[in-house]
């Protein structure tokens, strides 16, 4: 992700320039140095008084899948339209009457717009997309006439990044030694963070708040090295496998693994333990649950609401009177 | 005191307050309104307001659906490559890639070309397509959006159903009036949705899509 300078709200102040560790805002085109700017650091985007700096995405996600029975009902508007706009074009070309050539003027760009507009939703809104590529690809391929501009269609295939660009990088990686790292070190940041919280949390109970505000620093600082490395690691794929990922974590973790733990426990005779593990397991398998209806319903845009219990970890879609698991009040449920 | 909807654009024409900026008096009913009073949002007759009755839901008409998704998607037009390729270029433009900008534009202008030349035309033939759009093609798209929960469609769906009233109701009124419609007044186009609007000043915002005016864009009158 980089940053990019909107021109047109740029007041001047150069609050970027002071702030850009790379100088990457200093450049005498207006824009912005996308190699030199830092993936994500922001600080011009922050600084800037007249919001004229955002971020612009690397990588895009996929437009939602587009039904046949959707697309066909759109494409027969966008043919209409297409039509209007050239009988609309035509008419501003032949008439002699300037008020009518510019309401035909007019009826020929609405016309374009609405076509437009129709066909990004039929699948077409991506430039970077693979639909998009296909499309090119296939004008490519059913042997265009000799004035098609071929240059420009090959230059744009070359120079896409596709959604899938980032996943064949991580087929590469598969098995690889850097991928063991990647997921050795993931491992260990999230181990990090939580230990930080929970230090951050005895740091503030005993009064030392420096110390507090450091773990939690440093805490939040883990968890970023964490997402990267996943994210990196090309651990992070459609929200359909995540759920499905997630489902068989949870799953393996109340039925193998917790299990396990309790019985364990409960021989060591540490009750602190098997409480924590029991905890645990039972919320595992709530978020199981959870998860199984969210990828039946991934497709509904109804908004949800889930409660956690602040106690166990309990997760809910009504507030209940007290915790099925822990007995918690029902009050202390946290609302997302 | 009622209330009265504009079809095309929303606007509410409420009967105690009236629209003292286009002359109508507080109070002042809806049998009272002159007949050639438009809607100050969008340009609309009058004729295109209807009551805002209590139980005003938003009722889709039933259509009868055609949901054979197995149907295959045919090919576009050229006039239809011409605009994907018009709006990937604007995309890129957004996104601040200039070069992919230029090359889909160069594929835009290539289709653009390619579409088949128009003999002789006139607005009527427009009116036409443009009835044949709001009759049928729009309440079906609709009822198939809505029930595969297609959000994006049906923004684009609503926005191009009321910019396509706008147009109808536009030519209908030139077919009767002829230039006197637009002689002393300006023409101006929305750069997101389209919506066409006659009047001395672009307004504030877009009545259909809500972007600001200054995207806005004047017609100009040539020679």
């Amino acid at each position: 992700m980089h940053a990019v300078r909107n021109v047109g709200l740029c007041t001047k102040d150069c609050l970027c320039l002071y702030v850009c560790p790379t100088g990457a805002t200093d450049t005498e085109t207006g824009q912005i140095d996308a190699e030199k700017c830092i993936d994500g650091c922001r600080l011009c985007v922050d600084a800037c008084p007249s919001h004229a700096i955002s971020l612009v995405p690397d990588a895009f996600s996929p437009q939602q899948k587009k039904m046949d029975a959707v697309k066909n009902s759109l494409l027969s508007l966008s043919e209409s339209k297409s039509k209007q706009e050239k009988l609309a074009d035509t008419i501003s070309q032949t008439t002699d009457n300037p008020i009518l050539r510019q309401l035909a003027m007019a009826l020929c760009k609405s016309n374009r717009l609405m076509t437009e507009d129709l066909l990004r939703e039929a699948g077409y809104m991506l430039p970077q997309s693979e639909n998009a590529q296909a499309l090119i690809r296939s004008l490519l391929e059913s042997s265009p006439q000799e004035d098609f501009p071929r240059d420009a269609a090959e230059k744009l295939l070359t120079i896409l990044k596709t959604n899938n660009n980032q996943n064949k990088d991580n087929n590469d990686m598969e098995a690889s030694k850097t991928l063991d790292n990647l997921m050795a070190a993931f491992t260990g940041e999230s181990e990090a963070n939580r230990k930080y919280l929970a230090y951050a949390k005895k740091a503030e109970t005993d009064g030392n708040l420096n110390a507090a505000k450091l773990f939690k620093a440093a805490s939040d600082a883990e968890t970023i090295h964490a997402l990267k490395h996943f994210e990196v690691a090309g651990k992070v794929k459609s929200t359909t496998e995540n759920l499905k990922d997630a489902i068989a974590g949870e799953t393996h973790e109340y039925s193998e693994m917790y299990p396990d733990f309790v019985k364990q426990a409960e021989a060591d005779g540490n009750k602190a333990a098997v409480m924590s593990c029991t905890f645990a397991m039972k919320a595992e398998e709530v978020h199981a649950r959870l998860y199984t209806e969210a990828l039946e319903t991934l497709e509904e845009t109804e908004e949800v609401f889930y409660y956690l219990c602040p106690v166990c970890g309990n997760i809910e879609k009504v507030t209940p009177e007290k915790c099925r698991i822990c007995g918690v009040p029902g009050s202390k449920f946290i609302k997302y | 005191m009622k209330k009265y909807v504009c079809s095309v654009c929303g606007f509410i024409y409420d009967e105690s307050t009236g629209n003292p900026e286009s002359g109508v008096a507080p109070g002042t009913r809806w049998e009272d309104v002159p007949e050639d009073w438009s809607c100050p949002l969008c340009g609309a007759p009058k004729s295109e307001f209807q009551e805002q009755t209590v139980e005003d839901v938003t009722t889709t008409p039933e259509v009868s659906v055609k949901t054979n998704s197995t149907d295959d998607v045919r090919d576009l037009s050229f006039g239809e490559l011409s605009a994907v390729f018009s709006n990937l270029s604007k995309g890129c433009a957004k996104q601040y890639r200039p070069e992919e900008s230029d090359l889909f534009n160069q594929l835009a202008e290539y289709y653009h070309g390619k579409v088949e030349a128009v003999e002789e035309t006139e607005l009527g033939d427009l009116l036409t397509l443009i009835q044949q759009d709001l009759e049928s093609s729009y309440s079906t798209a609709n009822s198939i959006a809505a029930k595969n929960t297609d959000r994006g469609s049906l923004r684009a769906l609503v926005w191009g159903e009321k910019v396509t009233k706008t147009l109808c109701s536009l030519m209908t009124r030139y077919e009767k009036q002829q230039e006197a419609l637009l002689a002393d007044t300006n023409v101006y186009v929305c750069d997101i949705c389209g919506f066409v609007f006659v009047g001395d000043e672009a307004p504030d915002i877009c009545p259909i899509c809500k972007v600001p005016g200054t995207k806005i864009t004047k017609i100009q009158r040539s020679k």
